[in-house]
This record gives C-alpha cells, structure tokens and sequence, in this order.
C-alpha cells in the first residue's frame, strides 16, 4: 500500500507528510537520520491511516531556527496534527522523534490514544554522545538524564510501548528500564537482533507488536497464538 | 588448571543393548536405573574427595549411553551431595527448551547451590533435534536466540517483552534471579563461527569437546581474536576442553586397553538417518565447514601412562588455551565399573596434583 505525499501548515512551517492506510489515525515521526523510507509504515497502514511527518528542520525543508525547546517542537507537531482535522491518535516516535513523541503525550494526553517509543533517546547514558550532529536535534535533545521529564513520565497514564533492540548500538538498550519504571502504562519489548533502527531491521516483528499493542494496549500481553497443529 | 568429572551415570545394563539411536526403551531396565542414579552419588562423594573441582552433566535423549535426559534434574538431584565443587551444567540445550523456563530452573539451582553453579549453553548434537521434532535447519538460529533471552531474563531488572524470530513472549519477569551477579560463569559451547562469536559477543566462556589440540585450537583462536575484537580477554577458565582420557601404569597398558574399546559410537543414528540431517544441519570449525568429530567412537585424546598424560595436558594447554579440563576417564554406557574406579585412582595420585599447577 502505497503512501501518498502531501503537506500541512502549522506554527508557520509548511510540514510535509506521507499518508496512507484506513482506520484509527497513526501519526509516525523519524528520528534523528531524517524521514526515510521504511518498509514497516506500509505494514501499519495495512490496519491504519499512517501519517508520516516530516520534522521540520529535516528532509526537504528549510533549516529550522526557530524551535527553541523539544516542547515547542511536540506542540507544534500537535498542531499539524489537528490541522488535518484529527481529535485523537496514535502515535509512534523513533529515537529523536521518540522524545518529540513523550513531549506530545505529556503535553496532550487526551489526544493520544496509545504510543509507540521506538529506541526512544529521551535518555541517555551519562557522558554519552549521541552519534546525531543535525543541528536541531544537537539543540533540542536536552540532557542524557532529564529530572522533570521522568517526574511528568511518572503520572502519564498513556499506553505506552517501549521497545528496543538488543543489538541498538546508538542508545543502549538498558535505557528501556528508565521508561518502564517512570511510565505507569509502560510496556518493554526486546525486539531480538534488531539495532537501533528496529522498524527497517525486523519490520514484520516491530509491526505485529505494534499493531497489537495499538490494538488491544495492556491485554496484548494475552496471547492469541493457537498451537493446534491438526484439528 | 582446573578438573571437571564429565557424570554420565553410568546405566548398566543386564544384558546387551541394540546398537541404534533411538535405543528401545522397552529395553530399559528399572532396576539397573535406579542403581545407577544411587551410584552416581556415591561416586559424586569420592570425586570431591580426591580433589575435582567440578562436577558436570549434560542433556542426551533415548538412549541408556547417558542418562541424563534432564541435566537440571540431575543437578538437583547432586546439589545436596556436594559440599566442594562446581556443578556444571555443560550444558541444557538450548534449541529445543522453552529459554524463560532454562532461566528459571538455572537461577533456581544456582541459588539453592549458593552460587556453585556453572553453565553451558549448548545447541546440542545433531540426533538431539529429533528428540523434541525440532527442524534441524532452525537449531543454530534457536540456540543464539534462546542464549541470549536466557541471559536477559538473568539480568533484566524490569518486567520486559520479548518479539524474537522464535521465541515470542509478552512478558518476562523471572524469581528467583541467579545467586551469583550478573548470572553464574556461563559457556557457550561448542566450536562453530557462530557459538565462538556469541561467546565473545557476550563475555561469555566457549566449550570445545573431543577434537584433537590442533582442531579445538583453531577454534579457541578464533574466540580468543572474537574477545579481542570486542575489548576484553578471557580468562584461562572462560575455556573447558571436554576430553577423553585412557590412563594406565604405562603407555602399551593405555593403548592395550584402547583396542579393547568398541570402534563404534554406541547408540547412533542409522546412517540414512543422519546423512539427511546433516544435509540441512551444517557444522563448522571457527567457519570451516566441516564437523568437530567425524563418525564413530569419541577420540580418546589424552592416552598412556601418568607421565605422558600429564605431557599431553600441557601440550593442550598451550594449544587450545582450556585453563578447565572436563574429562571423561572412562567410556561411558559400559557395563563394567571396574576400570573407571581403576583409572580415577590412577588419575587422582598420578596425574591430578601434576596438572593442577599447569
């Protein structure tokens, strides 16, 4: 299934998305590499209507100088958002766009019906660099460890899925345990000999978690799996 | 250099066995069972006695060569009989168990062992996927996938979910969790590319058996060049080279004795049986393709008098690397005790206080 490019304006940027898919809104934002082509956006949109922005900043847009804090950037997202005519959605962050995720739930969690943190980099080890030097995510990132952030996390009651790789070589996997003890909705899933990019290494695997969490939130830890190998 | 006792109970059976794997199990004797189970701890008090240091079992299914289809089982069942070594656990296979249920039972016995646990992780000899109708052609990719589930759900302080390529939980959230922190001295046995990489991968051990020095050696070099690659260096006891060892008063004694010795792997796979497996059911060395032990009776790699075992050890020591040898001094699946009770003795006054210090 194809996803079709279009643009949506808000905050004052012209925001390019690529949209696709039916049924419950699910907005995707990149991470730190840019939008880029992922095969596991056309598996969401086989149960979905994807909506898949560009950051402004990234991709084909113009620098972005004016987003001063991670905040302003979610509110603005936000703001696109509604600018399409969605009340409420899901949404899935990746790295970076993980944190501009978090921020988006916090800031308006009656909008957001579940969320997807995909190698979230809201949390860092100390003393790590992050590999990124784009200039806004440079500016926006905030420090590895963000007391109010986890603070705000600890009465976010959004569904949230948090997954990893065990191979991530960009943000350690170990960092899924700052998410799953701060959220109180928080789920942890090691997505297996997956690296940082987990929805373009395994996109079958990252897509069947995904849109069964989306799906059913905290039940799908319920397994639906049959085992009867002849009736 | 450290000492392991390869216990395979030693099942004896009444009368001769038929020669294939699976062996009939309406063959079994419950008598030479039950024997052979209180004979292990009797033999378990005399090997801490005259010094091992560890104790180890393995997982082997159908057949009366080594009775331990359960190696946790047998672990328990030796646990409270061991005052001094090691238990080790070389090793539960891996591709064919349930990975979360291995980390439990593990961090169950290392904690009721007070952390005198080791473990092997093994993908398991090539009949062994039969025992559970497991595809062959998925072992090698079910062990490294089951290895390192097992190793974070030791580790993992949060409840977490697992989406893997075989192995699909929604939660995972072990108790007990292992005594010893992060998790018990763990080994990924075997000697292909791929078992040697993890190992390395993951700062765990590796466990070679029954090749000669040269063969193994080329597999702990490429572990040794994997750990390097990854910054670390493994200790001299991250390396157990399992063994076969014949020991007599002198060398023709040793060899007199090796003839006597069956020229056939007892209990194996009939040939048509294991041509197909091996066709979906690649081995390698280090990434040579070719298989650690060609068919037929294990290698006895350790032969003679005290004097030419003990050379034989040191020269091993400076090929393969093993600072922990887990030996086998007497085949195992043979009807008599005798010999092995002749050959501990030997090895416990002649050879085990000369290798100690190798």
């Amino acid at each position: 299934m194809a996803l079709n490019e279009a643009f949506v304006d808000a905050d004052g940027f012209r925001i390019k998305y690529r949209e696709g898919g039916q049924g419950t809104p699910l907005v995707y934002l990149h991470g730190a590499g840019g939008p880029r082509p992922n095969p596991s956006h056309e598996l969401l949109a086989r149960h979905h209507r994807v909506i898949a922005f560009e950051i402004p900043g990234f991709g084909d847009s113009p620098e972005n100088t004016r987003t001063k804090t991670i905040g302003e950037l979610a509110s603005t997202i936000t703001t696109a958002v509604a600018s399409l005519g969605i009340d409420t959605f899901n949404l899935i962050g990746r790295s970076f766009g993980g944190t501009v995720a978090l921020w988006m739930a916090l800031q308006a969690p009656e909008r957001v019906l579940a969320m997807v943190l995909e190698a979230p980099g809201a949390f860092r080890p100390e003393g790590m660099t992050p590999p990124s030097n784009h200039p806004l995510v440079v500016r926006l990132r905030g420090p590895a460890r963000d007391p109010e952030l986890e603070r705000r996390m600890r009465a976010l009651t959004t569904p949230t899925l948090v997954l990893f790789g065990t191979r991530d070589d960009v943000i350690p996997p170990s960092m899924g345990q700052i998410y799953k003890a701060a959220l109180p909705n928080g789920h942890l899933v090691f997505v297996y000999d997956a690296g940082h990019g987990i929805s373009t290494d395994r996109p079958e695997a990252y897509a069947e978690v995904v849109v069964d969490f989306l799906e059913r939130h905290e039940a799908f830890v319920i397994s639906r799996a049959h085992t009867v190998i002849h009736p | 250099m450290k000492v392991s006792f390869f216990e395979t109970v030693r099942y004896r059976p009444p009368a001769p066995l038929p020669p294939d794997w699976p062996a009939a199990s309406g063959a079994y004797d419950r008598d030479a069972g039950a024997r052979a189970y209180e004979d292990m701890i009797a033999r378990l008090r005399y090997l801490e006695d005259i010094g091992f240091d560890w104790v180890s079992v393995s997982e082997h299914h159908y057949s009366p060569r080594i009775l331990t289809p359960s190696p946790i089982l047998s672990a328990a069942y030796l646990a409270p009989h061991v005052k001094k070594m090691t238990i080790a656990l070389l090793g539960p296979i891996v591709a064919h168990s349930n990975p979360v249920r291995l980390a439990e039972e593990l961090a169950m016995l290392d904690t009721m062992t007070h952390g005198r646990l080791v473990v092997g992780l093994l993908r398991g000899t090539t009949n062994e996927a039969l025992s559970y109708d497991l595809n062959p052609e998925e072992s090698r990719e079910r062990t490294d996938e089951g290895m390192e589930l097992i190793l974070k759900a030791w580790t993992e302080p949060q409840p977490f979910g697992w989406q893997g390529r075989h192995f699909q939980y929604r939660t995972v959230s072990i108790w007990p969790r292992p005594q010893q922190q992060p998790h018990p001295p763990t080994y990924a046995l075997g000697t292909s590319r791929e078992a040697l990489e993890f190992a390395a991968r993951h700062r765990l051990g590796c466990g070679v058996s029954y090749g000669p020095y040269d063969v193994m050696a080329r597999a702990t070099r490429h572990y040794r060049d994997e750990c390097a690659r990854h910054g670390w260096e493994p200790k001299p006891e991250q390396i157990v080279y399992r063994a076969n060892m014949l020991v007599a008063g002198s060398d023709e004694e040793a060899h007199a004795l090796l003839e006597q010795q069956p020229d056939r792997a007892p209990f194996s796979m009939r040939s048509g049986v294991a041509d197909a497996i091996a066709k979906v059911d690649a081995r390698n060395i280090a990434g040579q393709a070719r298989a650690p032990v060609r068919m037929g009776a294990l290698p006895t790699t350790f032969i003679g008098s005290p004097d030419t075992v003990v050379e034989q050890v040191r020269q091993c020591k400076e090929m393969v690397g093993c600072g922990v040898l887990d030996l086998s001094l007497h085949p195992p699946g043979l009807p008599d005790p005798e010999p092995l009770m002749r050959a501990l003795d030997l090895f416990a006054t002649k050879v085990l206080p000369r290798i100690r210090e190798i």
